[in-house]
């Protein structure tokens, strides 16, 4: 336990002098909320709705901040660490070097956490928005998310040769998921075809299972995207398990 | 005496490349024992098999009577390590690097009282990566310490070291062995093996060339200094000349 706390200080620490996940989970979601609320104010989301278009992209907006630890922090720290013989140095200590792993996990799961807290004060703040579900079924789908995301940065982290390739396979995932999935972009406004490409990315999957949570739609719409996301967790959890490199 | 290192048979080999051919040594307890060769010689692959953190392909390897891929948790609060490449985080500062160092081990020695022997105590709050390399080389023998160990590894030790920072360090681990340290070092300056060394070890190609102490070594060669031998050894000296 010492261990794991002196770690979490320290890797939190040298993740915050990285500014890098300061901006892209924490500052990101609220700009998007602001410009959002500014376009759309209390409109509704469609006429006769009882929710706002705001309240409806609420979801999706917790999600940016999962989708920037899981497919981009994670993995590039990851294979960072593993490039640099990090990992290796663990493996002569008393430590099992997935402490570390661990510490990381931890770390993005706080800036998720920091991030919908702070998305939903500012939007109950601000923009008067309200929660329609129930928080029981919204926590639950927000923890799915953030397994299933993780799991897809873990393996991304774990079978990438070096860094290098990490990066650009972590572009690769994230800069679609955050734009096409409807995480900063609302799902909602794209054109029919958009959306349908959207349905490959994961993430999208995810945002409607949040949406629905979060806007207290009955359970038959989240049936899809909670099968979706549990089979991207199990597949990617699988693969992380079985091709980890330490070194 | 106890050993502190026992390897038997050991044999280690990258696709047709044999990097340890049926090694045998063994290192009494608080004595030094220097691991020498040339480059590609097969040194780091030995300490890696040693270690547990490369699986020798056959051979028994016990540290501290304890075999260090099944017993490794137990071993490595004995045991301290330090590597050749520079593994730290690149916005880690040295206070921070020893502070997680020291949270990893049971009983961990003060990483403050061992910077200040080292000359480095001044240096807490800068940036690992902004040190010279001789401070870096030093912070890394301390990390190597911190455990307490009974048992430690230096890959390299003095490289980037100046002189008189070189005879520094030898002294400091001249004390430690004093104490009862044990320690297994690899590195290319033959005087530093000649004032730390009590045996060594010289490969050539995967497997040992020579396994005795220093005069021994200069006996049993045609040569009157240890640095000849050595280089007689190896067979380094033949090669310069035909590169000439």
């Amino acid at each position: 336990m010492k261990t794991f706390k002196t770690m979490l200080k320290t890797e939190l620490k040298l993740s915050l002098r990285g500014l890098d996940m300061f901006i892209f989970a924490i500052c990101l979601p609220l700009v998007v909320l602001v410009i959002l609320g500014i376009l759309y104010g209390d409109r509704p989301a469609y006429e006769g709705a009882d929710h706002t278009f705001l309240e409806q992209s609420f979801g999706a907006l917790a999600a940016i901040s999962i989708c920037a630890g899981g497919v981009m922090g994670l993995p590039l720290v990851v294979s960072d660490y593993r490039g640099k013989g990090i990992l290796k140095r663990y493996q002569v200590t008393p430590v099992d070097p997935s402490m570390i792993l661990l510490v990381q996990v931890t770390i993005y799961t706080l800036y998720a956490v920091v991030s919908l807290l702070l998305l939903y004060f500012a939007a109950v703040l601000f923009f008067g928005c309200q929660f329609h579900g129930t928080l029981p079924v919204f926590f639950g789908g927000y923890l799915l998310m953030v397994v299933s995301m993780f799991s897809i940065g873990m393996m991304v982290g774990g079978v990438a040769p070096n860094t290098k390739a990490a990066g650009v396979m972590a572009s690769i995932l994230y800069f679609p998921m955050l734009i096409f999935s409807g995480a900063t972009l609302p799902y909602e406004v794209m054109p029919a075809s958009l959306q349908k490409i959207a349905d490959i990315l994961p993430l999208t999957h995810g945002i409607k299972l949040l949406k629905a949570a979060s806007l207290g739609s009955s359970a038959d719409d989240m049936l899809i995207p909670l099968i979706i996301m549990s089979v991207i967790a199990l597949f990617c959890i699988s693969i992380s398990l079985k091709c980890f490199k330490w070194e | 005496m106890q050993d502190a290192v026992r390897v038997e048979q050991l044999s280690k080999s990258y696709g047709r490349l044999l990097a340890a051919d049926n090694i045998n040594l063994s290192v009494t307890s608080g004595t030094v024992f220097g691991l020498l060769g040339a480059n590609g010689a097969g040194k780091s692959t030995i300490i890696e098999c040693i270690l547990g953190t490369k699986k020798a392909d056959g051979g028994k390897i016990s540290v501290l009577g304890m075999n260090p891929l099944t017993d490794r948790k137990k071993l490595f609060e004995k045991v301290g390590v330090q590597f050749q490449e520079t593994n730290y985080q690149d916005q880690i500062t040295v206070a921070e690097l020893c502070e997680v160092t020291a949270s990893l081990y049971r009983d961990p020695a003060d990483p403050n009282d061992l910077l200040a022997r080292f000359g480095i105590a001044h240096k807490l709050k800068s940036l690992v990566r902004d040190l010279s390399g001789g401070q870096r080389q030093r912070l890394f023998i301390v990390l190597a310490l911190i455990p307490g160990p009974k048992v430690v590894f230096l890959d390299e030790l003095t490289t980037g070291l100046d002189a008189k920072v070189r005879r520094e360090v030898w002294k400091i681990l001249s004390g430690l062995k004093e104490k009862g340290l044990t320690i297994f070092l690899t590195s290319h300056f033959m005087d530093e093996v000649k004032a730390l060394c009590d045996q060594i070890c010289i490969l050539k190609k995967g497997k040992i060339a020579f396994l005795g102490t220093i005069s021994e070594a200069v006996k049993a060669s045609p040569c009157h200094s240890f640095e000849d031998a050595y280089l007689w050894y190896t067979d380094e000296e033949g090669q310069t000349d035909e590169n000439f």
